[in-house]
């Protein structure tokens, strides 16, 4: 489904992805894009989502490049969510929801009874239909997370790439949010792909994890192959032990040492 | 935190936004701004009845017609033109304390008109409000690029960024006066200090003209610019063409910025005040805020230019000042609320 060769990007001459491939199939899976602060995962989503333009390398979606498409039939397949999004002015969650239909709108035409009904749908599916007529700054950031997971999901995206959807989120809401990610992939049958610099939580409900380091994939393959202590010390230079329990592992620092 | 069913407002439904919902307010709003009209007609410094155009008086239909009405259209015009380039620059700039007169962009306007009049232009007709443009124009593009990093507008360089450029064009302006021609001196205190006493009827005109056509590209690039909402990421990645859409909405609102300081000088905080107070009622987006600010612009000015003309009658106040008390109390409130 989406495809990146040999892409390179450099912010003002600092690089940020050096020659990253991958290839994501379509169908429905959870991948983690993984890795440290700076690593280069927010780049690859953003160019993924069209926000940036690949500077070197070509980038494929459904077989035809991404210059190629017209934006708005791309943001009817590809639905992003940036880190944050901060709304100037009080929404409230249905109006915000209801706008991830835009790009189905023609140039003069408002949402209609359609659309607000696919918004509610999309609401619920994340588990705030509770919230439809709340404001976005009366609501805690769980709270928000879900809505802007709903106006993604409001267009029914094949492709949904979240950056860092955990952050900001304490422990409970982190484990909530990431198995609302896991049902909403079984039940929409859309992939989604999401940046997190959380080995844990990237790891639980994946079938896949790419791990990024100095904007190279440094590793592609299954969570359980990434969570072993001798991979992360390799990685990411700490030590730590795994403990593996309901057959998922969990990476613990060694803070003994 | 947040659980199911903890929310009471669960059961409170937000009405759609159609543009079926946009006929009531407009309505209302249209018969406010109908009847302050009607009220600002009818008052002034001279006594004229409506029974005296009946009977065929000549003076009074041109007092009223001629002189009083043209004011007043020229005053709805102007209301609704900055509040349009208010709601305008907010929603572009992501910024609620934007607007055009605190960004420097009436500033720029004056300025320009200033120096037209300075050197001697300001009998050719049309030119004043082209120079005005070109002068809102410049500081638009000042005011952007000084108060832009790292693809953010701060706001604390926006306000910087206005304020200076606002010293800054007071300084050309007054340097223009005192270059100035005698004879244009009064015409040139207009650019400072906000004022509706020589408005015509090609005025009003000319602003009906350009702010129907901003209007209609405004119109057209609402559902793209309302996205901006949420960031300029976010709307790429919907598909919005962000620098196309930035680029006609700072040209639009700086166009008609430019004509309305060439007809009345500095009319300050309207662009400020009219979209909040529409957003206080009506908390929804761009394209549901723009007629609604047009409308509510255009009364405010009336009312405000009534009350200036009346309230030391027949000595009048400049209504640019009227606004700034205004809109002063109401900026800082505003600004004490950011984070």
């Amino acid at each position: 489904m989406l495809r990146l060769a040999n892409v390179s990007y450099a912010y003002s001459g600092v690089a940020a992805l050096r020659e990253v491939s991958i290839a994501v199939e379509g169908g429905g899976s959870l991948i983690a894009l993984a890795g440290q602060n700076g690593s280069g995962k927010s780049t690859l989503l953003k160019i993924a989502a069209r926000v940036l333009a690949a500077g070197r390398g070509e980038v494929f979606f459904e077989g035809r490049r991404l210059d190629e498409w017209q934006p708005r039939e791309y943001a009817k397949l590809v639905g992003y969510l940036p880190q944050e999004i901060d709304v100037t002015f009080p929404m409230t969650a249905i109006d915000v929801v209801v706008s991830g239909r835009a790009p189905f709108l023609g140039r003069f035409s408002w949402e209609g009874a359609s659309d607000y009904a696919k918004a509610e749908e999309a609401l619920a599916l994340c588990d705030a239909a509770h919230l439809s007529a709340r404001f976005l700054d009366e609501m805690s950031g769980g709270e928000r997370k879900r809505v802007f997971l709903a106006r993604v999901l409001a267009g029914a995206p094949k492709l949904i790439l979240l950056d860092e959807p955990f952050a900001a989120l304490d422990i409970a809401h982190v484990q909530q949010f990431s198995l609302l990610l896991r049902d909403i992939v079984n039940r929409t049958g859309s992939t989604v792909l999401f940046a997190s610099h959380d080995l844990n939580w990237a790891a639980a409900y994946s079938e896949r994890m790419i791990v990024m380091r100095q904007g190279l994939v440094a590793l592609d393959t299954t969570p359980a192959e990434v969570m072993r202590a001798e991979v992360v010390r390799e990685l990411f230079g700490f030590a730590a032990e795994t403990i593996t329990r309901d057959g998922r592992s969990w990476i613990v620092p060694n803070v003994s040492e | 935190m947040n659980s199911h069913g903890e929310s009471a407002a669960a059961s409170a439904t937000v009405r759609p936004l159609r543009s079926r919902t946009l006929w009531r307010p407009v309505i209302l709003l249209t018969l406010i701004l109908l009847a302050t009209i009607a009220i600002s007609v009818s008052i002034g410094a001279a006594d004229v009845s409506w029974r005296a155009i009946a009977s065929g008086d000549e003076i009074a239909r041109a007092i009223l017609l001629r002189i009083r009405l043209a004011r007043v259209i020229v005053a709805a015009l102007i209301g609704a033109t900055l509040a349009v380039s208010g709601v305008t620059f907010q929603t572009l700039l992501r910024n609620p304390l934007a607007d055009p007169f605190i960004l420097g962009v009436s500033g720029g306007a004056a300025c320009g008109a200033a120096i037209a009049t300075a050197a001697g232009l300001a009998r050719l007709p049309g030119i004043v409000p082209l120079v005005a443009f070109a002068g809102a124009c410049g500081a638009t593009a000042a005011v952007f690029l000084l108060a832009r990093r790292r693809g953010r507008t701060d706001t604390t360089r926006l306000l910087l960024s206005g304020l200076v450029l606002n010293a800054f064009f007071s300084a050309l302006i007054l340097i223009a006066f005192s270059l100035s021609p005698q004879s244009d001196l009064t015409a040139a205190l207009r650019w400072m200090m906000g004022t509706l006493a020589a408005a015509t009827w090609s005025d009003a005109a000319l602003l009906a003209v350009l702010l129907a056509a901003a209007m209609a590209v405004l119109v057209f690039a609402g559902n793209d610019i309302r996205m901006l909402a949420f960031g300029e990421d976010d709307a790429r990645a919907r598909g919005v063409d962000v620098e196309r859409v930035k680029l006609v909405g700072f040209a639009v609102a700086s166009i008609i910025t430019g004509a309305a300081v060439a007809v009345s000088g500095i009319i300050g905080f309207v662009g400020l005040l009219v979209p909040h107070v529409v957003r206080l009622i009506w908390q929804r987006d761009f394209r549901f805020l723009l007629p609604l600010c047009a409308i509510a612009g255009a009364t405010l000015l009336v009312a405000a230019d009534l009350v200036s003309r009346i309230a030391i009658a027949p000595a009048e106040l400049p209504v640019g000042a009227f606004t700034a008390l205004l809109g002063v109390p109401f900026f800082l409130s505003l600004l004490r609320s950011e984070r």
